[in-house]
Order: C-alpha cells, then structure tokens, then sequence
C-alpha cells in the first residue's frame, strides 16, 4: 500500500511559486491499477515522481511498504560510455536483495529488449528506440509489486509496443500499475481505479472510466485553444477530496 | 515481497557503483593503467631534473635523500589533490542515477574517494617496492606510523571531496576555484620546495595549511633524521578533516534535492 498523507509540493521560480499539489491525501491500495489523468501541467509527472522517491514533497509525507519501481522507460539513467549490459548489471545491482539472480536476470532483459549484439557496444551508440527498448525490458526485469509508468507505452515500433502493453497486462493480478497517459484506450485496458488531478487537488475514483469522464467534462466546459491555456475558472464537479 | 532495510540497500548501491566506478577509472582509455604509474614517475623526473640543474645539488634537505623525499611529498599531495577533484565531479557525472531514489549525492564522492584512496595506495605500495629493489631507502622507519599519516591525508581529502562536491552544485564556481588553488597548494604544501628554507615568521602562516602537516609526518615516519617544521602536528589534520567530512554530508543532507536536479 502506498499512502500520502498531506501533501504538498511546489516548485520555485522567478515570479512567486504556487502549489502544484495542494493536501494530497491518498490511499493506493495493493493489487489496484491506478491512473493519473489531468490536463497538461495539472502535477500527474509530479505525482508520479514523488511516488517513486524521485523528488521530495514540501510538506505531508508519502509511505511505502511495499516495492515501488523508478518510472518504466526511463533512460536517464544510462551511462552513455558503458555497454548495455554493463548499465544493465549496475542497476541489477543496486536492486539485488539475495533472491535474484543477476545471470538469470540479463538474459531475462536481453531477451525482451531484443537488441541483439549491441547490448554488448556502448549506450551512447544505441537508437532512442533501442535505448527505450533497453531500459523497458530493465524495469520489467524485476518483480515489482508497484511499477510507475508515464506515457512509457508509447515508445518504440509497433511491434515493440504491442509486446510492452502485452507485458503489462501479464503483470495485472501480481503487481500493479500506476500511470499517467493521454492515451484513454491503454489506461481503461490495465487500470482500474483512477485519480482526477486538477487544481492542486487529486480526486479519486474507484472506476477509471469515471475519473476520465469527470476529466473530459471540466475539459469539455472550457476545452481550450491552446493545451497551455490558462486553468478552468470552473470549480468542478466533484471537488471535495 | 519483503522490503530491504536502509543498510542493505545502501550495501547493494556502494557494490554496484564501485564495479562501475572501478571499470570506467581503470578502462577509461587504453593508457588509463599506464598513466596511473607513468605520471607519478614523470613527475618525479621532473622535479629532481629542475632541482638538479637549477640548484646544482646544492640544497640538501637535512635528514633525507632528496629522491625519496619528494617521492613521499608527490604521493602524500596527490592522495589530497586526487580525492578533492575525484569528488568534484562525482554528482554531476552520476546525475542520471539519482532516478533511481536508492542512490543518494554522496555515494558517488564516497565510492570515488574508497576507490581513488584504494588506487593510490596500491601505486604507492608499488613504488615502495621498486624502491626496495633499487635500494633507494624507500621503506618506511615507522610502517605503522606512516599508515596513520597516509590515511589522515586521504581523510582530509575525503572531507575537502565531500564538501566541495555539495558547494560545487550549489555555487557553480567553487569548481573552477578549485582547480586554480590546486597549483599553488603544491607549493604553499612543502612538496618540493623544503619549507624550512622560509623565514620563520611566515612558517606561522605556512602551518595553517593542514596538508603540510600530513605531509610533514609522513616524511618524518619515513626518515626518522628529518628535520621538518616545528609545530607539526596530526590533530590539527584531523580537526580539518573531521569537521570537513561532517560539514560535506550535512550539506549533502541538506541540499539532496538541490544537488540531484543539478
């Protein structure tokens, strides 16, 4: 179970500094795939960040008691002039807890990222798509109870892609997923519940069908020219979490 | 699954970036062992082809053959130098592995430091050896002694490491202003030029610099006869390197996030 507790976090800039989130108070219960829909800027990527420890809030505090992944498909965190392999085995490594084993484990990822004879040549040769094809099969390398995913899905060639969303759901029932997507079709496949983040706040709906409609009618009230438009005036239905 | 307590998390992130630290020092490029060895001996080539030919052999240092002398006085420095700069570049080098919230800013300076501490010593075991072999009096007269000083300056660099590495993330310059003071460091330390051979009035002031005494007690566990400055002293070392290392993880403490978005 992963629980926030209030929760608040802003980032600072020039011209004053107002609150992203604002008293986020949330139980995510095991087992449960969670999207996180909102519009552009409405703190879904924050959220997430904060979820897997890659940030820390201004104020409340996030507990895990479980194991939460880094964000799927993130390949910030390869070392351009070593060999996917040798990056491979580093993050191996750090996630080691004595039951796995690390042969079993690069196979494992060499396998699913289908890279071939280049996991063995330098990052900093590699594609984009071959680096997301890497870093993909790293995170789903290792038995998670919790993987984070923003917009992850998306990368790689049709085949690729159709293998990462396959995979996916082969994880639903062992591990959950929570995730940010503008794509509705893939969050109403592998989630269930969904969080509605919109002015500060995070609403949650135990259908993610209805956390993506209460998002479609604030965003079809005043459905703006420009994603980067200014916040809905509105208050919106539903906004008492 | 069961969850891993902080202390074997933080086992498993120094094992894993010491492999990656350790491959990508000693295979950087194909000379990376060649210049390990190769630098130090250039050096010392150096300094004793300029002593000889501008001094003409004429100042001797009391107590001490000049070869071994500056060999210590390289290697004591460069243990110093070597871990301050190592760290310098430690977080901005590993900032893509800070995604991976197991991995805090200071892992990176403290695997750098073991490692460089670890290389370091190993050379310069290597050259005790050699000068073993060449009877150069290389051995030191006080083994356990010289330890204790050799791991003093390495702890003084550790600390220095630590905080310039959080002071470089949170004031871009201290880099640069480091690499500037890293020459005449070299010189205000006594590491070629004797430091008795200056008044003694300005030896008050030389004596502020803490790399003078670790340098200064290693050559005096090495030569028992040598005649060094007076007020050397170890604790003074160690109150520079104690307060530094608990300054840098403090600031490391403090700054994490700061430092990680870099």
């Amino acid at each position: 179970m992963i629980r926030i507790q209030n929760l608040y976090k802003r980032y600072h800039n020039h011209h004053g500094s107002d609150w992203v989130l604002r008293d986020i108070n949330l139980e995510i219960p095991t087992n449960v795939s969670v999207g996180l829909v909102g519009r552009n800027g409405a703190g879904k990527s924050t959220l997430l960040r904060l979820i897997g420890g890659m940030d820390s809030p201004d104020r409340g505090e996030i507990v895990r008691d479980c194991r939460v992944s880094w964000p799927i498909g993130l390949t910030g965190g390869f070392q351009a002039s070593m060999t996917g392999r040798q990056n491979v085995k580093f993050v191996a490594r750090i996630h080691h807890n004595g039951d796995n084993n690390l042969g079993e484990l690069m196979r494992r990822v060499e396998d699913f990222a289908e890279i071939g004879e280049a996991f063995d040549e330098p990052v900093k040769t590699y594609s984009s798509g071959m680096r997301a094809r890497l870093a993909f099969g790293l995170s789903l390398a290792f038995d998670f109870d919790v993987y984070l995913s923003d917009e992850a899905t998306a990368v790689g060639d049709q085949v690729f892609r159709k293998k990462a969303s396959q995979a996916f759901k082969d994880r639903i029932g062992r591990a959950s997923i929570i995730m940010v997507s503008h794509s509705e079709g893939i969050l109403r496949e592998l989630c269930q519940a969904g969080v509605w983040l919109h002015q500060g706040q995070a609403i949650w709906f135990d259908n993610i069908n209805e956390a993506i409609e209460a998002y479609h009618q604030s965003a079809g009230i005043t459905r703006p020219q420009s994603k980067n438009a200014q916040k809905s005036p509105f208050p919106a239905p539903g906004t008492s979490a | 699954m069961k969850t891993r307590t902080p202390w074997q998390v933080t086992r498993s992130v120094w094992y894993a970036m010491l492999m990656r630290e350790a491959l990508a020092r000693t295979t950087a490029d194909r000379f990376a062992w060649f210049w390990m060895l190769a630098e130090p001996i250039a050096m010392i080539v150096i300094m004793t082809a300029i002593r000889t030919l501008a001094a003409g052999g004429y100042s001797r240092i009391s107590g001490a053959e000049f070869v071994p002398w500056i060999i210590i006085g390289l290697f004591g420095f460069y243990l110093f130098r070597e871990n301050m700069m190592r760290s310098l570049g430690a977080v901005g080098a590993n900032k893509g592995l800070f995604a991976y919230r197991q991995v805090k800013t200071v892992d990176p300076v403290l695997i750098r430091c073991f490692l460089e501490g670890m290389l370091k010593t190993f050379i310069f075991m290597l050259f005790i050896f050699a000068g073993l072999l060449l009877d150069i009096g290389l051995m030191p007269a006080d083994p356990l002694g010289a330890f204790f000083d050799w791991l003093s300056l390495w702890m003084l660099g550790v600390g220095t490491g630590l905080t310039l590495s959080a002071l470089d993330a949170l004031v871009p310059e201290t880099g640069r202003v480091a690499r500037i003071i890293s020459l005449p460091l070299l010189i205000i330390s006594g590491v070629i030029i004797p430091l008795n051979f200056i008044p003694h009035d300005l030896q008050v002031y030389v004596l502020w610099n803490p790399i003078v005494h670790g340098i200064e007690s290693l050559r005096l566990s090495f030569f028992p006869a040598y005649r060094s400055l007076n007020g050397i002293d170890l604790t003074y070392l160690w109150f520079w390197a104690l307060s530094l290392i608990t300054l840098g993880l403090i600031l490391h403490l403090r700054f994490a996030m700061r430092l990680k978005a870099q």
